[in-house]
């Protein structure tokens, strides 16, 4: 494989180190508080005034000037914008739809594929995946005028099925997580070929939790962190290509502008052309870069809590409840809905992890307990199973 | 972590207290026997007691039994029960001042209000520090409702008076403050502990029993009332419920008047007052226990139950709410919600199972050794 590497790719080229950049924007839209004396008369699930207000802020503080940021330094990043997220912002009306046409139109943006429900379906459905991932790839492709070539599941939810699904769906581009089990024996920083023979590239999850996760945190023994600091990291990393995979969130929300997160974006393509190093998508690299070895992964990996498995959503009793009940609504006459309830925001909310992974879990929950969660989303499965479902 | 008193060596605590098991077993009982116990290893503790009947058994520390002579019946060496609870109190007080014995003493720990007018003599008497520990204070045990004068009175002497003050929950604390305008920077927060050998048997199989568990004094204090409203919603869906109320006190005919009220005396059991023995065979025979106090300023039935393994729903004014993540909370008056969460909690086993069981581990946080090292802590830093 090194050899055909060298004999495709001579030259300067061939030697050149990237970074790629990944970054997940979504929000899903959250049930809002659901009484038991709700079940039956009340049809009417989702959390409108805390959708918009999130969507709103997200959008001022994260989606707006994050994309601008991305434009005017010509930064280039894959993007992959869910669906059900996508609904909102044509809801809201905020103005950052027409940031993200910008970018994917000046051409630094690559637009990613996912389930346009941001859900589970890959792991239980298929003819369901299918259906969100066609919706989604042909509602990108109408939005932005790009037809996606990569695909993401959701949180990077992967296994060699996953791939063959994928490949299925003629995608040519896939990616996920470089759990430390899959980089004691593969470092994250080449390409892959999937088993289904797509272009697989990992996260280098150490590199891209600095930014994503330390970033601000003044107990860090790097903090602070500057671009050419993290340049000299990127730089030092063995390999042909550093994949800083991350929620875009990053940007504005979980790491807020008074951190600097915007000043060391904008820093950041100076000190790695300075290193020698150039930032591409996910498409252009993988297009640039000879055929990967193939790299088999039988086992559910994801990008989410230590455990980089399915545990965040599927890890205990009250959450495979939930999604068993889910499931058992296949039959409904309010297909829409039902999907909208598929988001694994709405699961993950119930996960009673350990740790520093529950710090993760409370900042994003909305109910304040998994236990309240797990309650809610029950009774509103319940109002539509009695109302919408034959079961 | 304690690493010891250094040169304390040969000096002692002595701890003005009330209750001990087995004569009594409340809470505040339950507490001095196991805290004491655990400071014991460390150093000599002087623990003053009134000399009830039953007061017999084998302690790590010395107790020193204080005859009353009002207020009470039987006679001044075994003591029954206090007829006039207040007066008897002063009389107790008064002994103990009498029977002080001030060698090597370089703490003195009082518990409650009942202890804090010795206390605070002798500690003006022969210049000693004063720790005072609030288990609870007027404004909880009466609800808020007729709050006695002369005793917040003496609740706030003890707290203004003392050199430390220890509170069993920020509940408490934020109680003291607000009510005896204690200064907040001489209060310690120190959680109450659970001995978990005497509750847990074997790994509990949450399969559905349909029984609710109230477990406490029949008080205002204790919400005992919220929970027969929320006893009357919950059968009203469910009619399969068994509801028990374990525990005696004041409320008990009220309780039992609502209960025929609501036309559910079928599915309620009241079981009277249950010893701390029979206890864990409550908590464990329940689906849930519910506890919708008023004002409760920790709550050790909470910890009880959760080291069981059984669930618990709480109110937002019951203090160990604050440090705990894995139970149900509700405002003590919404017992619409408290029905709503006892439904839920029937209906879905891994909802029983998941709180019930990483309620467990949380609970089992919750050591008596823990409460004592942090209570050595207040000590030294004296």
């Amino acid at each position: 494989m090194e050899e055909s590497r060298s004999a495709n790719n001579g030259g300067v080229f061939r030697f050149m180190k990237s970074v790629v950049f990944f970054f997940e924007a979504h929000q899903p839209m959250r049930i809002r508080p659901y009484r038991m004396a709700d079940i039956g008369t009340n049809h009417d699930y989702f959390w409108e005034s805390k959708n918009r207000e999130i969507g709103q802020r997200v959008s001022e503080k994260c989606y707006i000037p994050a994309t601008q940021v991305l434009i005017d330094n010509g930064i280039k990043a894959s993007l992959s914008i869910s669906g059900i997220l996508l609904d909102q912002l044509v809801a809201i009306n905020s103005g950052s739809l027409d940031v993200f046409k910008e970018y994917f139109r000046s051409g630094l943006g690559e637009p990613v594929a996912e389930t346009y429900y941001h859900s589970l379906s890959s792991i239980w459905n298929k003819r369901e995946f299918f259906y969100q991932v066609n919706k989604h790839r042909e509602t990108i492709s109408r939005f932005f005028g790009r037809t996606p070539q990569t695909f993401r599941n959701t949180e990077l939810i992967y296994n060699d099925d996953v791939s063959k699904l994928a490949k299925e769906l003629d995608f040519k581009n896939i990616i996920t997580e470089g759990t430390d089990k899959i980089i004691a024996y593969n470092t994250p920083n080449v390409k892959y070929s999937s088993v289904s023979g797509l272009n697989l590239l990992l996260r280098n999850y150490k590199l891209s939790d600095d930014v994503s996760f330390r970033f601000s945190n003044h107990t860090w023994n790097e903090f602070p962190l500057y671009a050419d600091k993290f340049s000299d990291w990127v730089a030092r990393s063995p390999g042909d290509v550093v994949n800083l995979f991350m929620d875009y969130e990053t940007f504005g929300e979980h790491q807020w502008k008074e951190t600097g997160i915007f000043e060391f974006l904008k820093a950041l393509p100076k000190e790695l052309e300075k290193r020698g190093i150039s930032i591409k998508t996910i498409d252009e690299f993988c297009n640039e870069n000879p055929k990967g070895n193939v790299l088999s992964l039988p086992d559910y990996v994801s990008w989410a809590d230590v455990g980089r498995n399915l545990n965040a959503w599927l890890g205990n009793d009250m959450q495979r409840e939930a999604f068993d009940l889910l499931k058992s609504l296949e039959n409904n006459t309010n297909p829409e809905t039902w999907r909208r309830l598929q988001v694994s925001d709405l699961i993950y909310y119930m996960s009673v992890s350990r740790f520093s992974d529950q710090e993760v879990h409370d900042y994003f929950n909305p109910y304040g307990s998994p236990y309240y969660a797990f309650m809610n989303y029950m009774s509103v499965l319940e109002d539509f199973r009695r109302t919408y479902s034959s079961k | 972590m304690f690493t010891g008193f250094g040169d304390w060596a040969g000096m002692k605590i002595a701890v003005i207290g009330w209750e001990l098991p087995p004569a009594f077993s409340g809470g505040l009982g339950v507490h001095t026997l196991n805290l004491f116990s655990e400071i014991a290893d460390y150093i000599d503790i002087d623990l003053y007691v009134p000399s009830f009947k039953g007061l017999k058994g084998i302690y790590k520390f010395n107790v020193i039994p204080v005859p009353i002579e009002h207020g009470i019946a039987g006679n001044p060496y075994e003591i029954t029960s206090f007829p006039d609870f207040y007066e008897s109190v002063l009389s107790y007080n008064e002994q103990v001042v009498k029977a002080f014995d001030p060698k090597d003493v370089k703490i003195i720990h009082c518990h409650d209000w009942i202890t804090y007018l010795s206390g605070l003599q002798l500690s003006k008497k022969y210049h000693i520090p004063l720790v005072v520990t609030v288990h609870s204070t007027e404004f909880d045990r009466s609800a808020y409702f007729n709050p006695q004068r002369r005793i917040i009175d003496i609740e706030k002497m003890g707290v203004i008076g003392a050199d430390r003050v220890i509170a069993v929950s920020n509940y408490t604390k934020s109680i003291v403050v607000r009510e005896y305008a204690c200064d907040p920077d001489k209060i310690r927060v120190i959680y109450n502990g659970v001995n978990k050998d005497y509750y847990i048997s074997g790994e509990k199989d949450y399969e559905l029993k349909n029984r609710v568990l109230y477990f406490g004094r029949l008080t205002s204090q204790k919400g005992g009332k919220f929970f027969m409203e929320t006893a009357s919603k919950v059968l009203k869906v469910n009619k399969d419920i068994e509801f028990t109320v374990a525990g005696s006190g004041e409320q008990s005919s009220e309780m039992k008047w609502m209960a025929k009220e609501f036309g559910i005396t079928d599915r309620i059991k009241f079981e009277g007052f249950v010893s701390f023995r029979e206890s864990a065979k409550y908590y464990r025979d329940s689906d849930i226990f519910v506890l919708p106090a008023v004002s409760e300023p920790f709550g050790m039935t909470v910890l009880e139950s959760l080291i069981s393994g059984t669930p618990v729903i709480i109110s937002n004014t019951t203090g160990v709410g604050e440090a705990l993540r894995n139970v149900l909370k509700a405002d003590y008056w919404d017992t619409d919600l408290f029905s709503e969460y006892i439904l839920y909690v029937v209906r879905y086993k891994s909802l029983r199972g998941t709180l019930g069981s990483l309620g467990q581990i949380e609970a089992s946080r919750f050591t008596w050794r823990r409460a004592a090292v942090q209570t050595m802590g207040v000590y030294l830093g004296l």
